[in-house]
């Protein structure tokens, strides 16, 4: 009887992948807490949550952002892509700016969010969340350009906080003072900096080739020491998400490409995105289906809520008089900075829309092992909770 | 507005619809590219005087709705006509020969498989009866459908549960099921085994073994099946299409082909032909294929995933045509003139099919052509000594591509084919013209050469025909429609998709007139 020898097997690497700027985060994580971001080891926290949000809010900070998926979209027809793609109008944009902005399916439900990097109106980055790289070939197919998965070949730090200003100042980033919120520029060593960020507050995110970005630490934090900057992991950062009003795909609303219920799907007017539909455009993706949704009036409504006591609502029921269900929280948090307790909502209609008070949320707590709930009266605020003039300060105070 | 309506290409489908439409009173255009209306429906004439159909060579019996509502039987299209006589060459000479429900050797012996055949072919008959009524109206609508559908559906539900239990039971059993099991299981493959199986694939690039293409079968077996040569051959079919266009008031303009189908603010408002002239009108039926016809509106007019479905539909064809001109007429061995004077069928069985198919599959061409043959003079003294064949599996994507040493190539596999059956044909050929399915492509726009402009099978028809969502012959942006092969029904010769989409036209600006 012949034995069937097992080819060998060549190792293939299993596990999270380490990010350009691991060898630097390792050290410093003291609770070696490690995450699960896109396949990479991304810093849950380094030593406390609190330390790092307070770091966020009063001085600088650099979080990791090289999961992030980054598209380069160039070529002829790359303006034309980019507004096929998008509901807003990026021909209206100006070179070296970047925009927010969702994209969306035929029924209009958004697939994802991201911002658009308009280096020139044939060169665009697009930076998101979840991979989109299939989505813009099906997108691109028949125009003149060329798609790039730019995610393995650039790193991103997110540079935020009041002083993150003057770090780039201490760092030699000369120009830097006359960038407006959502400018790009490009300085030495393949280093580009936008005026951008998920904290609401002063930052930017800087971005450049892998092998660049070692360097670009080391010049950071040698430069950044007296202005307090440290690292910090997604706790922190996802904390001051919700406070700056920002939505999380997978949490405050389901990809639709993600979404194997029919009814999951969300359009831009549901998430109170309607500003970036920009229908005067000529067509882009889900056009018809956005005007005929904005026609019979959104089924839903994801609304900022204002929750009396100081018990976050963690995936709480949000009832109307106490009694009819109208929807649950998608995230929340007790605000250390406002001192207030505040979640996102996603309201079935006409909650949200046109029943706007009455509201309460019921908060479930575990005592030790007793689970108690009660309910705490909710007001619907404008999502944006915090919202600081330093943010779009130009020049930024050098603190 | 110049004219109400603009109908892309003068196919018999496009005529069909501007004909009703032009019936209803509006103004209708049509644009062809070609010399002559007609599309897959021409006719090439030989240096010698002899004339054949320069594709389809026959038609599946023409409904009676069709030929009244557009005026037809005016024009030499009566449906009246006698269905053509089916011929089976047998490689052991032992020839079938079936002419109404007569099914026999062609030396009049009895065929010991004619009783199970017959059985076979009434039930699945009757079960493409049952089923008819879906092929003249468009596709049911999954959503959204209003009370009359719904009725019709429940009726259609209600006449297969009249079937019997027996039958309904067995309907429901081969309707996804493959055309070589559902033969086989009531006969010994023969080249009457085949017959059926041949009436299932003509045209597409299936295989007798592929699942669904029983329902293909099914379409075509409505009406009894037959297949039809108007008195005047397949140039009183082009014809008879053309005169009702006009005699409706439809202008027909050839060589315009149109460069660009105009839109404003996400409406159809007009086309642009190769000179570069403007023509406005309120809305344009385009007879092409869904692709060409996005092409040609523009494709950032269309969301990615209407795209994405468009280009993944399987257009590549697998049909070409051979056309021969002869010094005299092929006598068949062992044949009749008469029984040789409707189709005649090369196939040796099921398996024979299915063997040749596989060739297509790595872009090779077959050892052994399949052929449909139509000998148009037996029946037309004026076409003269010609043959016409459907050669059914040879493949679009030829490796090494269709060079004329390839074409060469397929004529002499043909004529060897026909030089077997009928000795002394091949140093009677004058004049041969292959056209190979890219050839087809080229010469009428049909993508992939398919002459269904889109393969005809479970998951390519009704509300999936041509992709969910333009399965209403309504394009996304208003105003603009589809009337040719890719829609429902499909191809072949029927007019329907034509027909179906002028009524949706209709409706459509009945429903909102009343609103």
């Amino acid at each position: 009887m012949s034995v069937i020898k097992k080819p060998a097997m060549k190792g293939v690497q299993r596990g999270l992948s380490p990010t350009p700027f691991h060898d630097f985060l390792a050290p410093m994580n003291l609770e070696q807490s490690w995450m699960d971001w896109a396949g990479f080891l991304s810093p849950r926290h380094f030593e406390s949550i609190e330390s790092e949000y307070f770091a966020i809010r009063n001085q600088a900070t650099v979080f990791d952002v090289s999961p992030m998926r980054k598209y380069r979209i160039a070529g002829p027809d790359a303006l034309t892509v980019m507004n096929r793609l998008v509901t807003r109008n990026v021909a209206k944009m100006r070179d070296n700016r970047v925009a927010y902005s969702i994209w969306c399916d035929e029924d209009g439900n958004v697939i994802d969010d991201g911002t658009v990097f308009r280096f020139t109106a044939t060169d665009f980055r697009l930076c998101c969340q979840e991979p989109q790289f299939s989505w813009l070939n099906d997108v691109a197919w028949g125009f003149d350009v060329e798609i790039v998965d730019e995610s393995l070949d650039v790193a991103g730090l997110s540079l935020q906080g009041p002083t993150s200003y003057a770090v780039l100042k201490a760092a030699g980033f000369n120009g830097v003072e006359t960038m407006k919120p959502f400018d790009i520029r490009h300085f030495d060593d393949g280093v580009t900096v936008s005026r951008t960020g998920f904290t609401g507050d002063l930052g930017y995110e800087l971005w450049v080739p892998n092998d660049k970005a070692a360097a670009l630490w080391q010049h950071l934090f040698a430069a950044g020491r007296i202005h307090g900057l440290k690292p910090v992991g997604y706790e922190a950062v996802e904390m001051t998400r919700i406070e700056a009003g920002l939505l999380l795909p997978g949490k405050d609303f389901q990809s639709s490409h993600h979404a194997l219920r029919s009814t999951r799907g969300r359009t831009p007017f549901e998430l109170g995105f309607g500003w970036m539909v920009d229908f005067g455009k000529g067509h882009f993706n889900g056009r018809r289906a956005l005007l005929k949704a904005k026609e019979t009036g959104p089924r839903y409504m994801v609304v900022g809520l204002d929750i009396d006591g100081n018990k976050p609502a963690y995936d709480a029921l949000v009832y109307h008089r106490g009694k009819v269900e109208a929807g649950h929280v998608t995230s929340a948090l007790w605000s250390p900075t406002c001192k207030r307790n505040l979640a996102f909502a996603m309201l079935k209609a006409p909650y949200g829309i046109g029943v706007t008070d009455d509201l309460f949320v019921e908060i479930y707590r575990d005592k030790e092992g007793k689970w108690e709930k009660g309910l705490a009266r909710a007001r619907i605020v404008n999502r944006r909770f915090f919202d600081y003039p330093r943010r779009a300060a130009t020049p930024p105070a050098l603190y | 507005m110049q004219y109400d309506t603009i109908v892309i290409g003068g196919g018999h489908n496009g005529l069909a619809a501007a004909t009703l439409l032009a019936k209803a009173g509006q103004s209708v255009l049509v644009l062809e590219k070609g010399a002559q209306p007609g599309g897959a429906v021409g006719v090439t004439r030989f240096k010698d005087g002899g004339s054949v159909p320069r594709y389809a060579h026959s038609t599946i019996a023409l409904g009676r709705q069709e030929i009244s509502d557009l005026g037809l039987s005016r024009h030499g299209l009566t449906g009246r006509e006698a269905p053509l006589s089916t011929l089976l060459l047998s490689d052991d000479g032992r020839h079938v020969y079936l002419d109404g429900p007569s099914v026999a050797y062609a030396d009049g012996a009895a065929h010991p498989d004619a009783a199970g055949f017959t059985a076979l072919r009434d039930r699945l008959s009757r079960f493409a009866d049952k089923l008819a009524p879906l092929v003249a109206a468009p596709p049911p609508q999954l959503e959204g459908g209003d009370w009359r559908e719904i009725v019709g559906l429940a009726g259609l539900a209600f006449g297969i549960r009249r079937l019997g239990a027996v039958d309904s039971r067995e309907f429901m059993r081969v309707l996804l099921s493959n055309v070589y099991d559902t033969v086989l299981d009531e006969m010994d493959d023969s080249p009457l085994a085949a017959l059926l199986g041949v009436d299932a694939v003509l045209g597409g690039r299936q295989g007798p073994r592929a699942p669904g293409t029983v329902l293909t079968l099914l379409q075509r077996l409505r009406n009894g099946g037959n297949r039809i040569v108007p008195k005047g051959g397949m140039a009183t079919v082009v014809d008879a299409f053309a005169e009702a266009a006009s005699a409706a008031g439809v202008t027909i303009r050839c060589k315009t082909g149109v460069t660009a189908i105009l839109t404003e603010d996400d409406r159809a408002t007009g086309v642009e032909t190769e000179e570069g002239e403007r023509i406005t009108c309120g809305r344009v039926l385009s007879s092409l294929d869904p692709m060409t016809t996005i092409r040609l509106t523009g494709i950032g007019q269309f969301d990615a995933e209407d795209v994405r479905r468009v280009r993944n539909i399987r257009t590549r064809g697998a049909a070409a045509k051979v056309n021969l001109s002869l010094s005299a007429m092929p006598s068949f061995t062992g044949v009749s003139d008469k029984q040789a004077s409707g189709r005649i069928l090369t196939a040796q069985g099921l398996g024979d099919l299915e063997l040749t198919y596989n060739a297509v599959k790595y872009g090779e061409m077959p050892e052994t052509p399949i052929m449909e043959i139509v000998l148009p003079g037996r029946r037309d003294a004026e076409m003269g000594a010609t043959l016409s064949a459907i050669v059914q599996y040879v493949p679009y994507d030829l490796q090494g591509g269709w060079t004329d040493s390839a074409k060469k190539t397929l004529e002499s596999k043909v004529l060897d084919r026909l030089e077997g059956f009928a000795p002394g044909l091949t140093a009677s050929v004058q004049e041969a013209e292959v056209l190979t399915p890219v050839d087809i492509e080229t010469e009428t726009g049909a993508p992939g050469g398919h002459w269904h402009h889109g393969e005809l099978i479970a998951d390519q028809m009704l509300m999936l025909r041509p992709v969910p969502g333009m399965d209403r012959y309504e394009m996304p942006v208003s105003g603009m429609y589809l009337c040719g092969a890719s829609t429902h029904p499909g191809g072949d010769v029927t007019g329907l998709p034509g027909c179906n989409a002028a009524r949706q036209v209709l409706k459509g600006l009945k429903k909102r007139a009343a609103a």
